[in-house]
């Protein structure tokens, strides 16, 4: 009997101290490979922190720009940008409904929309972010996907849309330019 | 000799079966939350585990606005909305959407018909599916690996619970074994076809 309370409050123990002693994430390398070029672009808009109320939410990583690239200068050119860092700003219009693993950021020009991608599971937006404003840092990646890569990969977001049941491949167009913000770290509110 | 006989003397299946009980009871409540939500999250690709998603459609009159925010103002004021949206996007030319807390209206300019796409958190499994998938971080992910170890130490507690025939050493082992082809069998034909 005694062995049988020791044991339990000695794991109850170990639960909550490591519960306790947690702390908030460190400030990821992110600082470290940060480009610092993406700030003299004249695409950059605005300061980014002054517009952000303290109720927003922080998702991954800690943001390192402090100055945000419009979404339609990213997709006017986005060879000019493949690899660079940037923090784009705007409403959430879509989040993936399996993983809430990606994010359509809505851009400053109507008809446009940048899709930002976050490892699974490292980042899981709720569905009920969409709507709410977004800061979100990463690297801008650009592929040429065939019509097949296209078809693909509408499929696969289909999937995630849950709208699989109604996808149609013959409306695809291709090739096409997939252009993804891919990033660690958000800020949203 | 006598190194044999204390090591003999030694209580382990004692300590073992304590600690099978003890860490049992304790990881109740976890094993529920993760199994239940392990289903619904398995079948993710057929259902929303977390949220349910509502969609309903009402008609208003044709937007002719070229403006978006007298868009904006025409579709809140036929919706009969109290506030103006926390954002609008207009994802194609012909589509406007409100964001509400919780509401997206996508408005069809052209027709006014207005498809109200409602999401609700499913009640209980949206907080089981957040704990088991890691949604709050932070300390949440050392009492998940606190229980990933609690989880190891029962399975290996357990071998020793029962002696003799229904022991490791007879029925038990078997079972044990047929849990064992479970995966090895699978990961060898998936392997094999995959």
């Amino acid at each position: 009997m005694r062995v049988t309370v020791r044991l339990t409050l000695s794991l109850a123990a170990v639960v909550v101290s490591t519960a306790c002693a947690k702390k908030p994430a460190a400030p990821s390398a992110q600082v470290a490979v940060a480009d610092s070029t993406a700030g003299t672009t004249g695409a950059v808009v605005a300061a980014a922190g002054p517009a952000v109320p303290a109720s927003a939410k922080e998702y991954g990583k800690v943001l390192t720009l402090k100055e945000t690239t419009a979404v339609s200068a990213i997709l006017k050119d986005p060879r000019s940008y493949e690899g660079r860092r940037v923090l784009v700003q705007g409403p959430i219009v879509e989040v993936c409904a399996e993983r809430g693993c990606w994010i359509r950021i809505g851009g400053d020009q109507e008809f446009e929309a940048l899709r930002f991608k976050v490892q699974d599971g490292v980042i899981v937006f709720p569905l009920s972010a969409k709507g709410k404003t977004v800061l979100a840092e990463g690297v801008i990646s650009v592929k040429n996907l065939t019509r097949a890569q296209a078809i693909a990969q509408a499929r696969e977001v289909a999937k995630e849309r849950g709208t699989l049941a109604t996808f149609d491949s013959t409306k695809i167009a291709g090739p096409v330019t997939d252009i993804v913000l891919t990033g660690e770290g958000a800020r949203v509110w | 000799m006598s190194g044999a006989r204390s090591l003999k003397q030694l209580p382990w299946r004692r300590w073992s079966i304590a600690l099978h009980r003890d860490i049992g009871y304790l990881a109740v409540a976890l094993t529920l939350a993760y199994g239940i939500s392990g289903v619904a999250v398995n079948h993710r690709a057929d259902w929303n585990p977390s949220y349910r998603i509502a969609k309903q459609f009402v008609a208003i009159a044709p937007i002719t606005a070229t403006a978006v925010p007298e868009m904006v103002a025409n579709a809140v004021m036929q919706l009969g909305l109290p506030t103006a949206p926390m954002n609008s996007y207009r994802p194609d030319p012909q589509t406007l959407q409100l964001f509400y807390r919780a509401k997206v209206y996508h408005v069809d300019l052209p027709t006014g018909k207005v498809m109200v796409e409602s999401t609700v958190p499913r009640r209980v499994l949206y907080e089981l599916n957040q704990l088991h998938l890691n949604g709050p971080k932070h300390a949440w992910t050392y009492i998940a690996d606190l229980y990933a170890v609690a989880l190891i130490l029962l399975a290996i507690t357990g071998l020793f619970v029962l002696k003799g025939r229904l022991g490791i050493t007879g029925r038990g082992g078997w079972l044990t074994a047929a849990g064992t082809l479970i995966p090895l069998g699978y990961w060898f034909v998936y392997l094999r076809l995959g």
